[in-house]
């Protein structure tokens, strides 16, 4: 064999590992965001019941009883794990919070109530984690997009038939008034 | 949860990554949770429950200083094995850059990850530690921890990405009930050091050159020098009278830390540089003892900027015998910082940091799905495998 011939061969062997080693890349980065919008989802699952369960605590005036039971109603019926819809009723939800436990004094009086304290306190804990999920989520969605905006993964679709991943565009914000 | 976390630094000595690693594991396990830890060690026999060892670290020169690490194909076989039995619902690393276990660790495995960002690194290091194989195993982690401000951000300027800030815990249950030594403070005032009286970064210099107008405004304070090291050579500039109101314990116990902080009427930690976190002072401020401390960033944020603390400009003796002269004349500030200090201690309780990192653990898990294998993403490896499906969340 020529010694072209096998210059040729180990650089079709090279391209060939290379590809393979980025679409391995690829495989893990798509698992990963798979991963990290699945916990973001559970998380505002939890949301939904504690915001539920707190609706339902006796003793909560009825105007805050139907807004936070309405709201938390809408964000626990929806199927779609990430949607156009799921991020309005999220952030829906994250405004009715947001508007209702912003002052301290009303809030202290909910707190009165130790079954609402408990939950208020969960709120506080899942509220947290559903801003740090989003973050981790983001992460993940911006490594991707940068090897998936490359010519050689673009040149031999290495991405598969996967769609590009969106970031999941929510409101975060935390009701001010649950920290103590 | 079945959490696995790895220490890439020997857990033989006791430094701040491994130090760091058995305090969050026994808060881990507590909580309830189970735990097991891959460091390299040197000797089996007394290694808690919960740590597998790699086996005997190697000596190597290693971000300015000679760390013991591990690493080597039989390092790399003892991580994949691990991995694999363990059956994790998160894998955390710590130091991931360090090229050891931690690093080894995101090579063998996919799924839930969490790094901690220990130390700050300059660029050029970062650059070559984070060549391409160090990115591919990066690209493997959820979730970024900063253990410290000054970490998450050389963590932003060189790798993509934001970290949350998880500071170091302290056990402060040792302190919270601390009774001062026999007689202290007593009827009269006193001021407490602590820490190498040789060592000029520790700053005692500088307490010691306003103590005379300390003394001048408050006749009856004592000042009480706890910590290794000869400080005659900065007494020397004392009168004989002040210097007679100098108590030197030299080097003391661990276990009589708490009780010599507790003797103060105010903790001053005159400090002038090198400092990245301030453990002392949150182990005053449990005690109760309120803490005087010199404007670095590190100290002036676990003073919460002056709610749970009061600072003077570093270096400046004058500066300090003002402060400290102001505090003694005035109980009922020093009772206001008392309270204000134990609760801010409190804040940085393991419990308490334990907790916020379970937050980053649930915040990128889902039941189910495992900590698994990398089989290092061939071809073949891709299509044996189909979408996640969680199974309903239990918890």
């Amino acid at each position: 064999m020529s010694s072209q011939s096998i210059i040729v061969i180990v650089a079709i062997a090279f391209a060939i590992w290379y590809l393979s080693y980025q679409a391995g890349r690829l495989d893990r980065l798509h698992h990963r965001i798979e991963v990290t919008e699945l916990a973001l989802h559970g998380q505002l699952l939890r949301r939904g019941g504690i915001v539920a369960e707190l609706a339902a605590v006796p003793g909560i005036d009825p105007a805050l009883c139907v807004l936070w039971g309405q709201a938390a109603h809408e964000a626990l019926i929806l199927q779609e794990v990430s949607s156009p819809q799921r991020t309005q009723v999220e952030d829906e939800l994250t405004n009715i919070l947001v508007m209702t436990l912003n002052d301290p004094e009303e809030v202290n009086e909910i707190r009165c109530n130790q079954h609402a304290s408990l939950l208020l306190d969960e709120l506080l804990q899942v509220s947290e984690r559903i801003k740090m999920s989003q973050q981790f989520h983001t992460d993940a969605v911006r490594d991707c997009l940068e090897i998936r905006e490359q010519f050689l993964v673009r040149f031999f679709r290495l991405a598969g038939r996967a769609n590009p991943p969106v970031p999941v565009d929510l409101n975060v914000q935390i009701p001010s008034a649950l920290f103590g | 949860m079945r959490i696995g976390i790895v220490c890439p630094y020997s857990w033989d000595i006791p430094g701040g990554v491994s130090a760091h690693v058995a305090d969050l594991a026994e808060a881990l396990i507590r909580m309830g949770h189970f735990v097991s830890v891959l460091a390299p060690a040197e000797f089996d026999d007394f290694l808690p429950d919960y740590v597998v060892s790699t086996g005997k670290p190697r000596a190597v020169k290693y971000n300015g200083s000679v760390a013991r690490l591990s690493f080597g194909p039989i390092a790399a076989r003892k991580v994949s094995k691990w991995v694999e039995e363990g059956e994790f619902d998160v894998l955390h690393v710590h130091e991931p850059l360090a090229p050891s276990l931690s690093v080894l660790a995101c090579w063998a495995a996919k799924g839930p990850i969490v790094a901690t960002w220990h130390s700050s690194m300059d660029k050029s290091r970062m650059m070559l530690t984070l060549s391409k194989l160090a990115q591919t195993a990066m690209e493997k982690v959820s979730a970024r921890i900063a253990v410290s401000e000054a970490a998450r951000t050389t963590l932003i300027k060189h790798v993509d990405g934001d970290a949350v800030v998880i500071p170091n815990g302290v056990d402060i249950s040792a302190f919270c009930n601390a009774k001062p030594m026999f007689g202290w403070p007593g009827a009269n005032l006193s001021i407490v050091f602590l820490g190498r009286g040789d060592e000029p970064r520790k700053g005692l210099s500088v307490l010691v050159d306003a103590y005379p107008e300390i003394r001048r405004n408050h006749p009856n304070v004592r000042l009480l020098i706890a910590g290794p090291g000869e400080p005659a050579n900065i007494l020397k500039s004392l009168s004989r009278e002040d210097r007679a109101s100098v108590t030197l314990l030299g080097m003391i116990a661990p276990q009589d830390k708490a009780s010599v902080l507790a003797s103060g009427t105010i903790y001053v930690a005159p400090n002038t540089g090198g400092e990245s976190f301030g453990i002392v002072l949150l182990e005053a401020m449990a005690t109760g003892t309120p803490v005087i401390a010199s404007d670095l960033e590190a100290f002036s944020r676990v003073l919460d900027y002056g709610r749970a603390g009061l600072t003077f400009e570093n270096e400046n003796s004058a500066d300090l015998a003002k402060v400290v002269s102001g505090l003694l004349a005035d109980p009922i500030q020093r009772d206001e910082l008392s309270v204000q200090g134990k609760s801010r201690a409190a804040e940085f309780d393991w419990s308490v940091v334990a907790k916020r990192i379970v937050d980053v653990y649930e915040s990128i898990r889902v039941p189910g799905v495992k900590v698994e294998p990398d089989l290092t993403g061939q071809m073949i490896g891709r299509l044996g495998r189909g979408r996640i499906t969680p199974e309903s969340r239990s918890d």
